[in-house]
This record gives C-alpha cells, sequence and structure tokens, in this order.
C-alpha cells in the first residue's frame, strides 16, 4: 500500500496535475511580468470532493500553465454558496490574487431571491468554463414514460416535482414550462441533487428536474424527457428534446453554468492584471489538453463552452430578471 | 412530583437557567419568522409552542414549590466553592482563552499553551515538566496530522510558519 | 444461480487476497473514526488522489474497508471518553460510557467489536442475498413513512425523561427547537441563525456533538482523579484478557439482540437519505421498549450498548443495497464511492450486475471480508484502548477540549464551529449540573431537521393538507407500530409492578 506517502493532498494533486500536463507535452508559457508572483487564491463556495471541485482542477491543470503560477482552492461551503460569496467579498483582497468559482445560475438566482450583504455590482464574472442545461425526467419505473404521460397526468391531479432547491434555473426552466401548457406543477425542494434523483427512482415524487450532469450520472435508473437548453450529449440525455423545439418556446437555456469571478475592484485598479486573467482564460480554452484534461477528469467535456465578460454579464442579467420573475412562486412570499 | 420534607429544599436557581434559555431562545426563533411563509413557521410554532408550554409548567411548579418552602432560588447546583478549588473555573477560562486566541497565536502554539495551562492549574503547579512535555508532544502531534499531514484550514501563527519554511527548505 | 455461486467463491477468495490492503485500511478507519471531525466520507475525500490511483479493485476494497472500520471506530471513544466520533454514534455514549466508569470499558469495548462485526456480517450476507428486495424498501417509504421512523427514535427523549418528566420534555424539545436553526427546505427562509451564515445550513452536527457530550463532560470529569469509580480502579489494576473474553460471552449471549437490532439498521439503511444515527436511535428506542429491565438502561446496561452499535454497522451494509441496485448513494460515503467507481467507468444502477457483477458481489464480499478481519485484528486491542481510561482526568481532561474542539473545525474549516462547540459544551455542562439530559438535548438536535424535513416535504405534496400524515397503508402501519412501542412498556410496567406487589403481598402468608 502507498500509505506510508505523506498525505498533502493539494501536494499530491498539484504533482499529479503536473505530471499529466508533462505527459501531454504543454508548452509551459511563462510571462515575464511582475504579476502573477503568487499563486491565486479561490474561493469555491462549494464542497471540497464535489462538481466544482472536479471541474476547477481538471479546468486550472491547463490554465495555470498559461497563466504561469498555481491555483489554490480554497472551499467554503453553506447556505447555497452564500458563505463563500460573503468571505470573498468581505475578507479578500481585490488585488488579482484572489477570485472565486461560482455558478452563474443558482448562485445568482439566489441574488434575486435575497440579496447578499454586498452589491452586486462589486463583483463579476469575467471566465465561463461550462454550460450544464437542466433536464425534466422520471424514474426508470415511473408510470409517466412521455411527456404526454405528464400532461394527462397533470390535468387529473397537481403533480409532485422534485428539484434540489426552489431557486434554481432547472426550477424556473419546470415553472416555464408550466406557464407554457397552462398547468400547475407542485416543487417539492429534495435538498440536493442526490436526493432529487432519489426522489424520481422511488416514486417521492413524481418526476424530477435538474441539473443534466447529475442526471447523466444516474445512468439508466432515469430517463431524461426534456432539456431546459440545448442537448449537446443526445444518447447520454436519451435523446431528449430541447424544451424551446418541443413546445415552440424561446426560454433562454436554464444552466448550471461555472464561471471564475473576480472584484470588480481589482479589475479597476489592476487592469493589467485582469487582462492577463482574461487572455489566459481565453488561451486555455484554445489548448486541446482542456479536452484532454475533462475527459480524463470524467466530466463532460460536452459543456466546456467558452465565454467572457460579456457572455457572462448577459446570463446574470437573464437570471437576475428570471428570478424578480418568479419570486413569489420561488419564495412563497 | 412532591418532594419530602425532610429534604433540604431543592435549589432551584439553578435549575431555572436551561428553561429560561429555552424560552428566550423561542421568543427569538419566532420573532425570526413571524412574517415567512407557512413552510418556515408550521413545524417551529409546533415544537416550540410545546416547549413554552413546558417550560411555563416547570415555572408554575417552581413557583408552586417555592411558595411552601420546599424549594429555594439557590444556585449551589451550578456554582460553588469547590469549582474554584477543583480548578474547574479555571479550566473553563483557559478552554475560553484557547478559541478567543487559537485564531491570533496559530493552532500549535494555542493549544501547546492550553494544555500546559489548563494541566498545571488542575494539578494545582504539581510535575510541571511532564506537564510540558506531554503539551509539548501532543501540540506537535496535532500540527503533525493536522497542518503537515492533512493541510487543514486551522489557524496559522508563527510556528507553523517557521516549520512550513524549515520544511521548504529542508 | 450456479453462475452466481461460481462468482461469488471466486470473488471470495480474491477479496480475501487483499488482506494487505484490508488490514492496514482497519487501522486507518478506526483511527479516523475515532477522531470526532473526521469520518469515511471525508478520508476518502482527502485521499482521492491516491484513491483514483489505484486499480479498481484495490479502490473498491480501500474505500468499503474503510467505511466499515471508520464507523466502529467511532464506537471506541464513545465508549471510553463520552465523544461518539460521528453522529452515528451519538447513542453509544448512553450505555457504553457508564461501562466505562463501573471500570467495564473492556468489556464494553469487546461487546461493542463483537455486536459490530456480527451485525455487519450477517446484514452484509442478508443484503447480499436479499438486494434485489431490500431495494424495494425505498420505493415505499416514502417521506409520510419516514416521519414515523423519525418518531420512533425520537420518542426515546420520553423514556430518558423518564425520571423527572417535565425536565426531560424541556430537553428534548430545547433540542428540537435548537435543530430547528437554518433555512427551511422549501423556500430557504432562515430561521433562528442570529444572523450568522454559517448557521443557514442547520446547526452543524460535529460541534454540537462534542460540545454537548465531550467539552461538558470534561468539566464535569475533574471532579475525580480518574473517570473510573475506585472499585473499578482496583479491577483495573490487575489487566487481564479476562475481561475481553468476558465482553465477547456477553455479546455472543445476546446474539438475537444483536440480529433483530442490526436488522434495523439495515432496513434503515437501505432507505435513500435515511443514516446511521436514525438507525441507532430507532435500535436503541425499541430494544428499551422491549426490554424486560429498561429501567437499566442508561446506567451500563449491555443491550443499551449493543442495540446501538449492531444497528449503525446494519446501516453500513444497508447504504451499500441502493447504490448498487438503484444508483442512488444511501449516504455521504456511498455518494463519494460513486464518484470514484464512476472514474473507473463503473456505472451503477440496474445494469450493474449484468454488465460487472464482480464489481457489485466485490463490494459486499470486501465487507464480508472487512468486518471478519476486523474482529480478529482490534479485539486484542480492546485491553490496551480501555487502559486510557486510566490516565488521570488532570491530564484528560484538557487533552479531550482541545482535542475536540479541533474537531468540531474539521468537517467544514470555520473557526465559527469551534465556538459553536464552545457554546455546546458550556450548554452541556450547565444541562449536566442541573439535572438535564444532554443526551435529550442531542436527540433533538440531531433527529429534529430530519422530521421536520420529512414533515414539510409531505406536507408541500399534500399543499398543506395534514390529512396526509395518515394516507398511506404502510404509514399507518407504522403508525400503529409506534403507539405500541410507546404503550406495551407503560402496560408492561405497569404489570410487573402489580405483580410484585401481589408477591410481597403474599410473603408475609408464608
Amino acid at each position: 500500500m502507498t500509505m506510508t506517502r505523506k498525505l498533502d493532498r493539494r501536494g499530491f494533486l498539484r504533482t499529479g496535475a503536473a505530471a499529466s500536463a508533462m505527459t501531454l507535452g504543454l508548452p509551459g508559457i511563462v510571462r515575464a511580468q511582475d504579476y502573477p508572483s503568487g499563486n491565486i487564491n479561490v474561493v469555491i463556495p462549494t464542497r471540497e470532493g464535489g462538481g466544482a471541485d472536479r471541474n476547477f482542477r481538471a479546468f486550472t491543470s491547463v490554465w495555470k500553465e498559461k497563466l504561469g503560477t498555481d491555483f489554490e482552492p480554497g472551499f467554503f461551503p453553506g447556505a447555497s454558496g452564500r458563505v463563500g460569496y460573503e468571505i470573498y467579498m468581505g475578507k479578500n483582497e481585490p488585488d488579482a490574487y484572489n477570485l472565486i468559482f461560482g455558478n452563474m445560475g443558482p448562485e445568482v438566482l439566489n441574488w434575486a431571491v435575497q440579496p447578499p450583504s454586498f452589491p452586486l455590482e462589486d463583483y463579476f464574472y469575467f471566465g465561463r468554463v461550462d454550460t450544464d442545461p437542466g433536464a425534466l425526467f422520471v424514474g426508470a419505473e415511473s408510470p409517466l414514460q412521455t411527456m404526454d404521460d405528464i400532461i394527462a397526468a397533470s390535468k387529473e391531479r397537481k403533480l409532485n416535482v422534485g428539484t434540489s432547491r426552489m431557486a434554481h434555473p432547472a426550477s424556473i426552466g419546470l415553472l416555464a414550462l408550466g406557464e407554457e401548457l397552462g398547468i400547475e406543477f407542485n416543487l417539492i425542494p429534495l435538498s440536493g441533487g442526490k436526493n432529487t434523483v432519489a426522489g424520481a427512482v422511488t416514486g417521492e415524487v413524481d418526476f424530477s428536474v435538474l441539473t443534466s450532469g447529475s442526471v447523466i450520472a444516474a445512468g439508466d435508473s432515469v430517463k431524461t424527457l426534456l432539456v431546459f437548453g440545448e442537448n449537446k450529449v443526445g444518447e447520454g440525455l436519451d435523446n431528449a428534446p430541447n424544451i424551446n423545439d418541443a413546445y415552440n418556446m424561446s426560454l433562454p437555456e436554464m444552466l448550471s453554468s461555472r464561471a471564475f469571478a473576480i472584484h470588480q475592484k481589482a479589475a479597476d485598479d489592476y487592469p493589467e492584471r485582469f487582462d492577463l486573467l482574461q487572455s489566459t482564460f481565453k488561451e486555455t480554452f484554445e489548448d486541446p489538453a482542456l479536452m484532454e484534461a475533462y475527459v480524463a477528469s470524467k466530466g463532460t467535456p460536452e459543456y466546456l463552452n467558452y465565454g467572457g465578460v460579456e457572455e457572462c454579464a448577459e446570463f446574470m442579467a437573464a437570471m437576475l430578471e428570471l428570478g424578480e420573475r418568479y419570486k413569489p412562486l420561488l419564495t412563497g412570499a | 412530583m412532591p418532594l419530602d420534607p425532610k429534604d433540604p429544599p431543592r435549589q432551584l436557581g439553578g435549575e431555572l437557567v436551561i428553561p429560561v434559555l429555552a424560552v428566550a431562545f423561542t421568543l427569538y426563533y419566532f420573532s425570526s419568522i413571524w412574517n415567512s411563509p407557512w413552510t418556515a413557521q408550521v413545524s417551529a410554532f409546533m415544537v416550540g409552542g410545546i416547549l413554552l408550554l413546558v417550560c411555563a409548567m416547570f415555572f408554575l411548579r417552581a413557583i408552586l414549590w417555592l411558595s411552601r418552602g420546599q424549594a429555594s432560588l439557590g444556585v449551589g447546583n451550578l456554582f460553588s466553592i469547590e469549582d474554584l478549588r477543583t480548578g474547574r473555573i479555571g479550566l473553563i477560562a483557559t478552554t475560553v482563552a484557547f478559541c478567543v486566541f487559537i485564531d491570533q497565536l496559530g493552532f500549535t502554539l494555542t493549544t501547546f499553551l492550553f494544555l500546559a495551562l489548563s494541566m498545571i492549574i488542575l494539578s494545582k503547579g504539581k510535575s510541571p515538566l511532564l506537564i510540558v512535555a506531554i503539551s509539548a508532544v501532543m501540540a506537535l502531534g496535532g500540527w503533525a496530522v493536522f497542518i503537515w499531514a492533512f493541510d487543514t484550514r486551522f489557524p496559522r501563527g508563527w510556528f507553523e510558519g517557521v516549520m512550513q519554511a524549515v520544511i521548504a527548505n529542508g | 444461480m450456479g453462475d452466481t455461486a461460481t462468482i461469488l467463491t471466486e470473488v471470495f477468495f480474491e477479496t480475501i487476497s487483499f488482506w494487505w490492503v484490508i488490514v492496514p485500511t482497519i487501522f486507518l478507519g478506526l483511527i479516523v473514526g475515532g477522531i470526532p471531525g473526521f469520518s469515511a466520507a471525508n478520508t476518502i475525500i482527502i485521499l482521492m488522489p491516491l484513491t483514483l490511483s489505484m486499480s479498481l479493485e484495490t479502490g473498491l476494497i480501500f474505500m468499503v474497508s474503510l467505511y466499515c472500520s471508520a464507523r466502529m471506530g467511532a464506537g471506541i471513544p464513545a465508549i471510553l471518553v463520552n465523544i461518539p466520533g460521528t453522529a452515528g454514534a451519538a447513542a453509544t455514549p448512553l450505555d457504553g460510557y457508564p461501562m466505562t466508569k463501573q471500570g467495564k470499558g473492556q468489556q464494553a469495548l469487546a461487546m461493542t467489536f463483537v455486536a459490530s462485526s456480527l451485525g455487519g456480517l450477517l446484514t452484509t450476507i442478508i443484503a447480499l442475498a436479499a438486494m434485489p428486495l431490500l431495494a424495494r424498501v425505498g420505493f415505499y417509504m416514502h417521506s409520510v413513512e419516514m416521519i414515523v421512523v423519525m418518531l420512533f427514535g425520537i420518542s426515546l427523549i420520553a423514556s430518558i425523561a423518564a425520571q423527572d418528566m417535565l425536565k426531560g420534555l424541556i430537553a428534548g424539545f430545547l433540542g428540537l427547537m435548537i435543530g430547528s436553526i437554518g433555512t427551511d427546505v422549501v423556500y430557504a427562509t432562515p430561521r433562528g441563525t442570529f444572523g450568522f451564515l454559517e448557521l443557514y445550513d442547520g446547526v452543524p452536527l460535529i460541534p454540537a456533538l462534542v460540545g454537548l457530550f465531550a467539552v461538558s463532560e470534561a468539566f464535569m470529569i475533574i471532579e475525580k482523579r480518574l473517570i473510573i469509580t475506585e472499585d473499578a480502579q482496583k479491577a483495573m489494576a490487575r489487566p487481564s484478557w479476562h475481561a475481553t473474553f468476558e465482553g465477547v460471552g456477553i455479546a455472543f449471549k445476546r446474539w438475537w439482540h444483536i440480529t433483530w437490532t442490526s436488522l434495523i439498521g439495515l432496513v434503515i439503511g437501505v432507505i435513500p437519505g435515511a443514516g446511521a444515527s436514525i438507525a441507532s436511535f430507532v435500535a436503541y428506542q425499541q430494544s428499551r421498549s422491549f426490554s424486560k429491565t429498561p429501567e437499566k438502561y442508561g446506567t451500563g446496561h449491555p443491550e443499551g450498548l449493543i442495540a446501538p452499535e449492531s444497528a449503525n454497522n446494519g446501516v453500513t451494509s444497508g447504504t451499500l443495497v441502493p447504490l448498487l441496485v438503484l444508483g442512488i448513494p444511501g449516504g455521504a460515503t456511498a455518494a463519494i464511492m460513486l464518484v470514484v467507481m464512476q472514474f473507473h467507468g463503473v456505472s451503477f444502477g440496474p445494469s450493474l450486475f449484468e454488465e460487472s457483477p464482480k464489481v457489485g458481489y466485490g463490494m459486499f464480499m470486501a465487507m464480508a471480508v472487512s468486518y471478519f478481519l476486523m474482529i480478529l485484528t482490534i479485539l486484542p486491542l480492546s485491553r490496551y484502548m480501555s487502559r486510557v481510561t486510566t490516565v488521570p482526568t488532570i491530564y484528560l481532561a484538557p487533552m479531550i477540549i482541545s482535542f475536540t474542539l479541533v474537531g468540531a473545525f474539521v468537517p467544514r474549516e470555520y473557526m465559527f464551529d469551534m465556538y459553536l462547540a464552545l457554546a455546546f459544551g458550556v450548554l452541556g455542562y450547565i444541562a449536566r449540573r442541573t439535572g438535564y439530559h444532554v443526551a435529550a438535548i442531542l436527540i433533538g438536535v440531531i433527529l429534529g431537521p430530519l422530521l421536520e424535513r420529512y414533515f414539510l416535504w409531505s406536507l408541500k405534496k399534500s399543499d398543506g393538507d395534514i390529512s396526509i400524515l395518515f394516507s398511506s397503508t404502510l404509514g399507518n402501519i407504522l403508525w400503529v407500530g409506534l403507539v405500541l412501542s410507546l404503550v406495551v412498556p407503560i402496560w408492561l410496567d405497569m404489570r410487573r409492578k402489580k405483580n410484585a406487589q401481589k408477591d410481597q403481598e403474599e410473603i408475609p402468608i408464608q
């Protein structure tokens, strides 16, 4: 057993990532500049070992080669991401050595429901890593096996729909679908993706909506019927159609979308540092090593999707607007 | 529950602390959900309502006992001179200090100081060398497990800084 | 069937050949299980790079044996120094620690090891045999049914409170109220958080656990030189293997008790989302309800220790069932196993036993072999572990405090959690000094949020119609069972008292 090895996990990961980068034959572009002169600290507002963690490690394993410095994650889970953001905005220096790796979908929707202690303009997302649309799915043994089944059943009774939490893009997708079809669904927040899948499989709820990455991971115990956006993985989501195609709607994609964000003040005070972050972030996407790192980390490479400041701002605005619109349904107020 | 009249009066002062805390907390909790949706309220009002009820019954029983002279408002079961003599007050104080100072002094040093100081207080100054040795071993062991091996986010002070530099160069 | 038997035999011998992985892992698991704040789940995360670099088989065996041994490890400090290492061991000190105080720590440990291993081994075999059937349990145990299961556990407050019912209820309901801190599960409205974001997800369990049990206990024990009584000291002065054998004997004599309480654990374990803490409280409550000597519970009664320990090890095998058969992890550790297995390209779910039966059977086999090897490796250690109780309290108390406050910090790495553990320590200390049961508070803190969650899910599903609570057949059966398990002991007790009275009346005539 290799148990006798020193158990420094961050060291492990660093060496592991470096080794894999080397085997991939990456050109190490190190820039002769003052910045960065140390590690970049990244707040991750979710648990270590979760989806964001894996995603972060795969992405930064390539990005760090471009920027010429390491990324050091700090995990601050709690209150649906609020703790991490509050710590980032309240305690971390706005000097471009501190970033936050958040999820623009649910976390921004959260702000619409209950604003944070800091003004929203004080930070902004500048680098979108992936876009993962929400999906609607039933348990493999559910009596409801098609969208038509669901629509027919909902004419007889109000269907219970599992979701990981109220303020989530997938929940909004369902509410929008209900509006379009004139059906009232009863959203049951089952606290987390694991329970949401379990709820649909065991019949606690009639069906569930969830970020599609987690639905793909659930394998053949569930069947996907609808995607709140483009179905880029095809078979993995049972070739389910896009909600807009299926019902002739023009709903913006309901995404879970991970992105790096930075203090507004850091971008203002250190424009050249921010430029370097932006340009290297973009270069990372142009490097085929990124795709390989994603495949190696068992991510869904189809969901890798570059976005810059503009795309992120647009998405954040759309989320805030939708959050405002559905606020009564999401907060019970 | 009738008390035996031959017993010395039951000291109710200490026993009242928990119900008073419970009532205060419940009222605060209620105030925090007064304007919330029903989902936030239903269970809390049920549980809190029962808690207030049992506390009220306890207070009534206490008043009854007090009026009959079966109980007093003494706090002897909560504080006594024994607590000072055994070093219990000292231990509680060092525990609070441990939590307060760990942020500034770092994990290893604070743990060492806490262990050494509280053991010396409890042993009333006997075998200080042994105590210092035990404390040092424990603190260093904690450092090795939590900071060096598992790399947790424990507060770091100068000791951790020095050790990091030593390891990095060594 | 013949195929399955061949696969099983093959897998058995393969697993045994991995003893060199299992034995060191058992020790690692005992250690991380014993340190509050660490668990099998976060150890696997911390060692993730290592786990992922192992071959599929090695990784699987490593994770499974770590899971089992960490569960058993959590019981050790619970018995010896009143520190449950995880919420799953929260019911263990109720009778385990009093045994230690009486100088029977070594017996208690031996008993736990046997109960845990037998319970674990037995439920593993049953789980393997009845997997498809057990996997269906989750299809019937929905939120309504789970409310009743929670109430089984919570009703323990009433039994614990028997001496002074008012004070017991105050403690229990205060615990439930503290457990209600955090956002509501439906609309995420923050409640009773004093403005702390760290409390939005509810009161973190480890700080509550170590504060109420360990820190407050540390303040109490310094009155005496040792935590064990004077008589016990004399007995402990002559260490021998005898106590270990005695413990083993006591446990084996109660094989039936181990069997049925571990089955409670198994059934609760297969329900996705339920866990070891519920199972151990329910098992303890049931064990007490059907005991002929309920008044002995809480004073160091062997059954009071065997019940929660066999139950929480039953949960361990139970959580594998939904993971393997449905692809739904039953708990945190199972969820991480899922991630690791997916990394190796194995997908759990209905097709697992068709596509890679060796993985499916292999996990159970790894569990069975781990339990088997565990009893062999750990039992001899009980003699040495129990020596901890001979450390004078002036050294033990500060060590317990620093060790557990640090443990409170570990799961989330927030300083806040350390302060919280201190606050719970002070609350627990006041409670102990003034005759309130900390266990009653703790049951409320642990089970309260779970009860509320299932309750709100049910109510949200019915749009607020309370009659949903009595809408399912299985639920109604459970309700009847709950009422019976509360009423029957009272009735039995009354009958016993009546008989005793009759006997007394008869004596003078003789």
